[in-house]
Parts: structure tokens; C-alpha cells; sequence
């Protein structure tokens, strides 16, 4: 699980929809509408989350002290300053509607079948947000253009609006109905903001840690009351942690020119195919 | 945006986050407005409130006109 949810939590496949169908397939025996189920994927989070940390660890330094700075100044000086405020902002909306949806969306977590549903709904996103994304170069007229070119010619994520930034935000709570994939919403929605491929996903990064930090704090002390085997969810903790690393070079390298579109296809052909087997009992 | 209203206004905000976080804290008082609907302290929210507070104290600081 702990290899699963690494690999698969910054792909924008869907880490939480493929923790609930995978074992529903696979016939694991974790109960998805136990208590600490939640909380468990919560742990594996963290360990992405201390991947990340590790992988932006320098920037995360600079970002800390421009949020620290500007805050106090009241006003921005520099791109650290501003990236700090921006991810400030693309925070609260999630932490706002996460809190108060946490309720309703987890008794949604027991159904693999929602999830692969929702694992569809995901691939046919990522497909618009490109469909979206190659209008927005046609327009700028360099769709003929090599990737490295066509990038070249929409913004970092420093250069993201505020307003942007919130949207950006707010989608990541869409990413708490499984099979919805957080980095993939992020993502689509910095393209859309018109970032480059890369920049969208640094900025869907450094945005999941604060969320996933957040929800790390609020949900693990269940875990200590709940009686679960602590060693066994820590060595996940740890794959998780190796395998989002590795998952974060391999992406900051791909989308320096790919795009969303094969996730898009494969989380509709992995949907499909999951709803067919749980339809068919196998 | 530079404007003393705005500015005000997040300010109110900011308190408001601030006597709710602290209402959430104490507990008992606000039932109603939990998932749960338990009478006890609700610190999720409470940290939540807390935070928002702090966001809306750096909006305020942000959006004060300064006399230079």
C-alpha cells in the first residue's frame, strides 16, 4: 500500500482511488470503512509530504522566510515572498472545505465502485484541461512549435494571480472523493492559469505539502487510539516516502515537455476496467 | 488592493476567527456548528479558525494604506 500510494500520489492518477479499488480488487483485507482507514492513508500522505519537504527542501527554506517576511512588512518584495502568499492563499480554500466535507466524503471511501467512477471523471479532466491548454497555444500561435518552445512561452509559477491561486486551491478539495487525483486538478488548473507544464506541477507540489502536512496533524493522533499495527503503517510511511520522491523527479522531467493526456487515458481505460471487475465479482 | 475598508473588514474577519477558534477551544458552547454535533471541544475546527485567523490578519497588514 505504501509503494502504491507513493507511486501513485503525485501521478495524477489518483493515489486515494487507487488505495480503495486496488485492495477491493486485489481482495486485501482492509476494511475501507474502518476508522482508521482514513487515517492510514493519511500516514502514507505524510510520507510523500516529508518527500517533498526533502526534494523543494531549499526552496521551501526561502519560501518559509518570505512568508515570515511579507508578512509582517505587509506587502511583496521578492519571487519567494510571492510564491509563499500564493501557496498561502491556494491553502485555505482546500483546508476550509476539507474540514467541513471531511464528514460527508468519508462515508463515500467504502465504495470502490464510486471511486471508479470517479477515476473516469478524473481521466476525462485531465483530457479537457489539455484540450483546454492546446486552444490557449493556438491562440498564442505556437502549437507548431517544439515543446521546449511552446513551453517556453507561458509563465512560472511565481507569475500565477492570486485569484488563480485560490481556484488552484479549491480544486485540491475535489481531491478528497477518491478517484478524483489532487496533483492532476492542480495541475490542469495551473495550465488553465497559464503556467508551463513543469511550473504547474511545481506548484501543485509545493501546494500538496502544506494541505497534506495539515491533514497529517488533524488525523494521525487517531491512529495511537485505535489500536493498529503502528510498525507495519510506519514501514509504509517510509516506501511511501521513497516511491513519491522517485514519482517527483520522473514527473518535473517529463513535463518539461509532456502532457496530461496519458494519464487522462489511462485513468479512464483503469476505471473501466475496475468497474467491470467489481460487476463481475473478480 | 491598498483601501481602509478592505482593510477593516479583514480585520473584523480576523477576530471573528479569532472569538471562534476560542469558542471551539472551550467547547459546549457551539454544538450546532460541528459534524458531530457534540458538546465537547472541537479543536479540528478550532485550528482551522486559528489559522484563518492569522490569514486574515496578513490580508489586513497587506491591504492598510500606509502614510509614508
Amino acid at each position: 500500500m505504501g509503494l502504491l500510494q507513493g507511486a501513485s500520489e503525485l501521478f495524477p492518477v489518483s493515489s486515494l482511488g487507487h488505495a480503495v479499488l486496488v485492495p477491493s480488487l486485489l481482495h486485501w483485507s482492509f476494511k475501507q470503512s474502518d476508522p482508521s482507514f482514513l487515517p492510514f492513508l493519511v500516514l502514507l500522505h505524510l510520507g510523500t509530504a516529508t518527500a517533498l519537504l526533502v526534494l523543494y527542501r531549499v526552496e521551501w527554506v526561502a519560501i518559509i522566510r518570505g512568508f515570515i517576511s511579507a508578512a509582517f512588512r505587509g506587502s511583496i518584495g521578492n519571487d519567494s515572498e510571492r510564491l509563499a502568499m500564493l501557496l498561502m492563499v491556494g491553502t485555505i480554500p482546500a483546508a476550509v472545505l476539507g474540514v467541513f466535507l471531511e464528514g460527508r466524503i468519508k462515508a463515500l471511501f467504502a465504495s470502490p465502485y464510486a471511486a471508479a467512477s470517479f477515476l473516469i471523471a478524473n481521466g476525462v479532466l485531465m483530457l479537457v484541461f489539455e484540450l483546454l491548454r492546446r486552444r490557449s497555444e493556438r491562440r498564442a500561435a505556437v502549437d507548431h512549435a517544439p515543446a521546449a518552445s511552446r513551453e517556453e512561452s507561458f509563465a512560472q509559477a511565481e507569475r500565477i494571480s492570486f485569484r488563480a491561486a485560490a481556484l488552484v486551491g479549491a480544486c485540491q478539495a475535489l481531491a478528497f472523493l477518491p478517484g478524483i487525483s489532487r496533483s492532476g486538478v492542480t495541475i490542469g488548473g495551473g495550465l488553465l492559469a497559464g503556467l508551463r507544464h513543469q511550473e504547474a506541477a511545481r506548484f501543485s507540489f509545493l501546494l500538496a505539502t502544506p494541505t497534506i502536512l495539515g491533514a497529517g496533524l488533524l488525523e494521525v493522533p487517531q491512529l495511537f487510539s485505535s489500536g493498529v499495527p503502528l510498525g507495519e503503517y510506519l514501514a509504509g510511511t517510509v516506501l511511501a516516502g521513497i516511491a513519491a520522491y522517485a514519482s517527483a523527479r520522473f514527473l518535473l522531467r517529463y513535463f518539461r515537455s509532456g502532457r496530461l493526456d496519458p494519464y487522462g487515458w489511462y485513468c479512464i481505460a483503469a476505471g473501466l476496467v475496475s468497474l467491470a471487475l467489481l460487476a463481475l465479482g473478480l | 488592493m491598498k483601501s481602509t475598508p478592505v482593510a477593516y473588514g479583514f480585520l473584523l474577519l480576523g477576530l471573528i476567527c479569532v472569538v471562534l477558534a476560542i469558542l471551539y477551544v472551550i467547547g459546549g458552547i457551539l454544538p450546532t456548528f460541528t459534524s458531530s454535533g457534540v458538546a465537547g471541544p472541537h479543536y479540528k475546527h478550532a485550528i482551522l479558525f486559528g489559522v484563518l485567523a492569522v490569514a486574515s490578519l496578513i490580508a489586513f497588514n497587506f491591504s492598510r494604506p500606509r502614510t509614508v
